[in-house]
């Protein structure tokens, strides 16, 4: 067996781990499954293919690829400018959707149908704004390197992986050591109880649909820099997403990385050992295996 | 005791709007006095209290904290204007540390004070500061009701409500709490204090109320309340066999 599944399995296992932190930290607060999750993914990218397209444009200079990386710094300043508008597209569905329904007191699984709608609905006016064609970050070419142990990877490749580590430290450290992290935890555990604690709901609310598509953002620029940009790169992730919130243990942020790693190794290494039609299914396999021997996950805490 | 800190007028609250629990209560609490509020269960002594700190709906009346109007402010911004509530169930956060549950309650003051304000908890509980970083899940029954206390008081609140502090607590625990109690009133604080243990509560509370069927059914001294054969019998099951009616 080629040992380069193991890379393969990483960097796929960082993109959905990124991903699936936000899924995993939008379920534990906001208490539903959002499925318009993996569309904030094709947002992000999309957003930051369109802005990295119009610095570009404003200057030259900006597109020059950084060596030893494929793209130049358009990239990384249309990163951030994507993120804080990824951010605010899911305020904005929060705001026009989610909010009444949370006022209203309704049920969840309305609030999961109406994220299926919401997907639905961005999806759409994604391929209307961009088509559904493949684009590209960058159309440059680059050599992978060997690592040893039989393994290589490009220089994007590896930056992507440092991106994941620091972006997973980040919330960690974010959701244990600052106000607002603890502030978090709270409301997942007990918002009534938060809010007689002094805790602003719902500006928790707010900023964990924030961090949650800023997450995704970047999860869908890591996509969309080392496969491609689709309108329905999100959509497609997003069994692997939950698949890795759930056997993470719903609300670990650490949990949802490990097993985003654990379900990207276990895909690459299906693709070699079955063949790649077999990739989507692995997903499935561990969703529905974690859910009948240990529903809560990892590191998920007993009801 | 100087004038009321905490009042209710007209207070209609419940779950559903068409369905309330509490029926019109007008009610006050003057500043230093532990009020006792009892009565049988069902009675809204409960809802009660949580409509005052914001988590059941309100659907009509007023509510006044030290003049101030908070009938429809949000429960965060009136643990910020000085009213703390204690509930009866699920009052810690579990899945967090002693230590996080009262950053928590500190998070409203200037970050340079915030590490005093813990030492000072950590000195008036001092159960508490032995291992700081224990989950409050794994605390005793005594420890956690301390723990929720300590939360509550984290801000010097003039007001602490309190929900049934000694439900589900052994007897020794139980008269722990009620010298809690006591000695956090001394201190200055006004409570309000639901409690089905009526002897305990009336034992020191300088005034009470007995709340039957969401509406204020008696008021009083807790001595006269006590010694009543008649409202100890209807409404707080205290009366003694000789206080029977014959046969």
């Amino acid at each position: 067996m080629n040992p380069q599944f193991i890379m393969d399995g990483l960097i796929a296992g960082a993109i959905i781990g990124l991903g699936a932190v936000g899924v995993t930290l939008t379920y534990s607060i906001l208490r539903f499954s959002n499925f318009a999750h993996g569309e904030l993914l094709s947002w992000g990218a999309y957003l930051a293919l369109a802005v990295a397209g119009a610095l570009g444009t404003l200057s030259a200079g900006l597109t020059k690829p950084i060596a030893p990386f494929s793209f130049g710094w358009a990239l990384p300043l249309a990163a951030v400018i994507a993120i804080g508008l990824t951010g605010l597209l899911a305020l904005a569905v929060d705001a026009l959707l989610f909010s009444s329904f949370r006022r209203r007191g309704s049920a969840i699984i309305i609030m999961v149908m109406a994220s299926f709608g919401a997907s639905l609905a961005l999806r759409s006016l994604l391929e209307f704004l961009f088509t559904s064609r493949p684009a590209y970050f960058t159309k440059a070419l680059q050599i992978a390197m060997k690592l040893g142990g039989g393994l290589r990877a490009t220089p994007d490749q590896l930056l992507m992986l440092g991106v994941t580590l620091v972006s997973v430290v980040t919330v960690h450290l974010l959701m244990t050591r600052t106000d607002i992290g603890r502030a978090m935890r709270a409301v997942s555990e007990n918002p009534a109880l938060a809010s007689i604690a002094g805790i602003d709901v719902r500006r928790v609310i707010r900023t964990t649909w924030f961090l949650g598509a800023a997450l995704a953002c970047v999860a869908g620029i890591m996509s969309g820099l080392l496969i491609q940009i689709r309108p329905y790169i999100g959509h497609d992730l997003l069994l692997p997403l939950f698949a890795a919130a759930i056997l993470g243990g719903i609300g670990s942020v650490p949990g949802a990385m490990l097993a985003g790693l654990i379900i990207g190794l276990c895909e690459a290494l299906a693709v070699q050992a079955v063949g790649a039609e077999w990739r989507a299914a692995v997903s499935f396999v561990i969703l529905i295996a974690v859910l009948l021997v240990r529903p809560r996950g990892l590191f998920g805490k007993a009801s | 005791m100087t004038g009321s800190i905490l009042s209710t007028s007209g207070l209609v609250a419940g779950y559903e709007p068409d369905l309330p629990i509490v029926h019109g209560i007008d009610f006050s609490v003057a500043s230093g006095e532990l009020v006792v509020l009892l009565g049988p269960n069902g009675a809204g002594k409960s809802t009660f209290v949580k409509a005052i700190a914001g988590l059941v709906p309100i659907h009509a009346g007023t509510m006044l904290l030290n003049g101030r109007d908070i009938t429809h402010v949000a429960p965060h911004r009136k643990v910020a204007e000085g009213l703390a509530f204690v509930p009866q169930t699920e009052n810690v956060f579990a899945t967090m540390t002693i230590l996080e549950n009262l950053q928590i309650a500190v998070a409203h003051l200037a970050k340079a004070k915030r590490a005093a304000a813990i030492e000072a908890l950590f000195a008036r509980f001092p159960d508490l500061a032995a291992r700081p970083s224990r989950l409050a899940g794994a605390l005793s029954g005594g420890q956690r009701q301390m723990l929720a206390v300590a939360r509550a008081l984290a801000l010097d609140p003039p007001v602490i409500i309190l929900d049934e502090p000694s439900a589900g607590l052994s007897p020794k625990i139980v008269s722990e709490v009620f010298e809690m109690l006591k000695a956090i009133n001394a201190s200055g604080v006004t409570v309000l204090l639901v409690e089905q243990n009526v002897k305990a509560a009336l034992a020191i509370a300088s005034r009470a109320v007995i709340l039957a069927e969401g509406r204020i059914a008696h008021e009083g001294l807790p001595q006269d309340l006590a010694s009543d054969p008649l409202v100890g019998k209807i409404y707080l099951g205290t009366a003694h066999d000789h206080q029977k009616a014959p046969a």
